[in-house]
């Protein structure tokens, strides 16, 4: 398996520069750092990815074993980070991939130099101890039946049946290859990965300088949580910016690129 | 636009026609949703079908976020999947959102959005039209329901077909073990499978996979205690353990869990009707819960498992019965001979030597006479016993019938068979327990020695009528002796 096909890797800028690699969410694919990325192509080497199962990502390597816990994610980046030869890399993880790249920098944090973690969370689910991740396990169930209520459409055998054109398979096709493409029956796999898992305890390990990117009024990540991963990473910093919501990537790409080059500078 | 166009229709009643030029009517009471909002999702203004349909008033949503209206599910599908397409893309078409209305009941939605700038991009906002779906969300609901439903029994269907296939395939315990394995880790999507199988002593030893570090961490070598698979082989029932669940009552094996990246171990009995024959444990990543469906999967895989192990275990007995004698456990004439042929083939490439031992019993007939066979059963037992323990590592030592032994040893010359030979009369000649000192036994042993290098190849026949002959003459040379020739 070519890991660099496997992930869609792509390699732009500064081949002499410091290697700045970004990961994606769940829900989405490598587009959602267009408006961040190209921003550090001057002075670093830029590499972004999709995870096995979105983007352009070769689906065949989806492996459900593999992938039912984080950690297949984790192998993933580490591999990635090896074929390229990077050294020193700041790994810039959003949502469930700032936890990805927790695991694998507490792997093997060799080839690591920082962390930028956006809109981190190490559980999503609340537990019986006071810990509040935000949500409830009905919340996550509620999650995977929005996921089905809005993908059902989109799978391939049945997306002619509900457009009413059976005849014409093209249409349903045409919305399976839209933006951030991501197959149905993985997105419904990776959401149950993404939103069960529990990686509280493996803050602590980390030993990679870290920088926390919270933002304002972020359910998915809420301030609480950010707070608690900034306190359980040792010498973590965090900043809290002023966008709203869950992806300031794309809602104030501005005020991120901001924060990283104060962070690396 | 020209001003032709906004025209009101000039067909159909004059009084629809009055009211329909009324823009603001247009807006307000559209056969959908109206709403716009800033980039960050505060609704800016809302019109009044979305008012009627949800219950609240326009005060209670304007200067509010969108996101508020949603379930919590629905609200992280538009934070992940919604917004970040709409801003990629400028526009979204068709994405379900669940919106809760004042008196807290859903109302399926289906959400077309356009992402806009005016005056030059000083002003962004996110215009949607929102449709009501309960119809299609109904219908799509049984729908997947139904394709759930046919899903999951297909995909059990499936694994117990292919479990069942690999089963078949499986010719010996270990290849089965690898099956039962293979066929649990991906039934289950588990990160490793390892089968663990009751050995004759009864205890579990592992025969297929990896478990979990834990397992060799937690338990003193060699034994299961303490572990998931113990706990299952005793209680005869599946067992679930997570690792934030075991960390008082099991710390060490949690810490061994922790180490290894598992959150969560399935621990499945193989039953069968004498108790349990093993236990399957899988192994995963992340916390996990198992409804009773996936439950009762397991344990049909068991089931069918044990099966397979009980078949599998009869053949290996029926095969030993072929090729062993019953009596002292020793190879038997078929196994000898089917041996020899293999050894001198063997011998005669590689051109090493070859020896073939016979052994005939002296005393035995009185023994059996004045004691009866069960005692003459138990020399014979005792006999191969010492045989067993005397011959070098590699040697195949077989009854060839009544009291006549045999003993092929590969790549021993004339000394070597000679040592042999002699080891296996002291240890022959040693009083056996149990059987009266005037009735000694010894043993008449005739040696055939194969030279193999440079000489012509020797059939296994004739090996044997050599040895028989040698065995005689140390019978008439005045027993207890041994008679070694060259082939």
């Amino acid at each position: 398996m070519q890991v660099l096909e496997r992930n869609n890797v792509k390699v732009s800028g500064n081949p002499a520069g410091r290697p700045l690699v970004f990961a994606h969410g769940f829900g989405c694919s490598q587009e959602m750092w267009r408006l961040v990325a190209p921003a550090f192509e001057r002075d670093h080497l830029v590499v972004l990815f999709d995870h096995v199962g979105a983007g352009g990502s070769d689906l065949r390597a989806y492996d459900r074993s593999k992938y039912d816990s984080l950690h297949g994610y984790a192998d993933d980046l580490l591999q990635i980070l090896e074929t390229l030869d990077l050294e020193d890399a700041v790994y810039v993880g959003h949502s469930v991939s700032a936890m990805v790249g927790v695991l694998a920098a507490t792997n093997d944090p060799r080839r690591f130099g920082a962390l930028v973690l956006v809109g981190p969370s190490p559980r999503y689910i609340d537990d019986d101890l006071g810990y509040r991740g935000g949500f409830s396990q009905a919340d996550i169930d509620g999650l995977l039946d929005a996921l089905d209520a809005n993908y059902l459409g989109w799978s391939s055998d049945l997306a002619p049946v509900i457009m009413g054109n059976p005849d014409q398979p093209q249409l349903g096709e045409e919305l399976t290859a839209s933006f951030c493409s991501v197959d149905p029956a993985i997105a419904r796999h990776f959401a149950r990965v993404t939103f069960t898992s529990d990686n509280r305890d493996d803050l602590k390990a980390v030993v990679t300088p870290t920088l926390i990117l919270q933002c304002t009024d972020d359910v998915i990540a809420p301030r609480e949580v950010g707070d608690y991963v900034h306190r359980e990473i040792p010498g973590s910093r965090m900043v809290v910016l002023a966008a709203t919501g869950h992806c300031p990537n794309l809602s104030s790409p501005g005020e991120v690129i901001e924060a990283i080059e104060d962070f690396l500078r | 636009m020209t001003t032709a166009s906004m025209e009101p229709p000039t067909t159909g009643a004059p009084d629809a026609a009055g009211i329909e030029s009324s823009f603001e009517d247009l807006y307000e009471h559209a056969p959908c949703g109206h709403m716009s909002t800033a980039p960050d999702g505060t609704i800016l203004r809302v019109n009044s079908t979305f008012l009627e349909w949800t219950g609240y008033s326009a005060d209670q949503l304007v200067g509010t976020p969108f996101g508020d209206l949603l379930t919590p599910g629905g609200r992280i599908f538009a934070e992940t999947r919604y917004l970040p397409v709409l801003r990629l893309e400028g526009a979204v078409k068709e994405v379900a959102l669940p919106v809760r209305r004042a008196d807290g009941s859903i109302l399926p939605t289906l959400v077309n959005s356009v992402f806009v700038e005016q005056s030059g991009g000083a002003v962004q906002l996110i215009r949607s039209a929102i449709f009501d779906a309960t119809s299609r969300q109904d219908y799509e609901r049984e729908l997947l329901a139904a394709r759930r439903m046919a899903e999951t029994s297909e995909e059990r269907l499936r694994a117990l077909q292919r479990a069942s296939a690999a089963f078949i395939a499986s010719g010996s315990v270990d290849a089965f073990a690898e099956a039962l394995g293979a066929s649990m880790r991906d039934a289950f999507e588990a990160s490793a499978a390892a089968v663990f199988l009751v050995d004759e002593s009864g205890t579990l030893e592992l025969v297929a996979g990896t478990p979990p570090e834990a397992v060799v961490d937690a338990a003193p070598e060699g034994e299961h205690d303490g572990t998931p698979e113990a706990e299952a082989l005793r209680s005869g029932r599946v067992l679930v353990w997570s690792r934030s669940r075991i960390l008082e009552s099991h710390p060490t094996y949690a810490a061994g869990m922790k180490r290894a990246r598992i959150e969560t171990v399935i621990a499945t009995p193989l039953l069968s009707g004498a108790g349990a024959s093993g236990v399957v444990l899988c192994s995963f990543g992340r916390e996990r819960a198992f409804d009773g469906r996936t439950v009762e999967l397991y344990e049909a895989l068991a089931r069918q498992a044990s099966e397979a192990l009980a078949r599998i275990r009869l053949q290996a007995r029926l095969e030993r019965m072929a090729l062993y004698d019953q009596l002292t456990g020793l190879a038997n004439r078929q196994l000898l001979k089917a041996r020899l042929g293999e050894v001198l083939a063997s011998a005669q490439r590689e051109g090493v030597p070859t020896a073939l031992i016979v052994v005939d019993l002296d005393g035995f007939k009185a023994v059996n006479d004045r004691l009866g066979h069960v005692a003459g059963d138990s020399v014979l037992r005792e006999v191969a016993a010492r045989l067993a323990t005397a011959i070098r590592p590699g040697d195949l030592a077989g009854r060839f019938g009544g009291d006549e032994f045999l003993v092929i040893c590969e790549g021993a010359g004339t000394q070597a068979a000679a040592a042999i030979a002699d080891r296996l009369r002291g240890e022959i000649g040693v009083a056996i327990p149990g059987i009266p000192e005037d009735l000694p036994i010894s043993a008449s042993i005739g040696v055939a020695v194969h030279d193999g290098a440079g000489s012509a190849p020797v059939t296994a026949d004739r090996l044997f009528v050599a040895a028989d002959s040698a065995m005689f003459a140390s019978k008439h040379g005045g027993r207890d002796l041994t008679t070694v020739v060259a082939v």
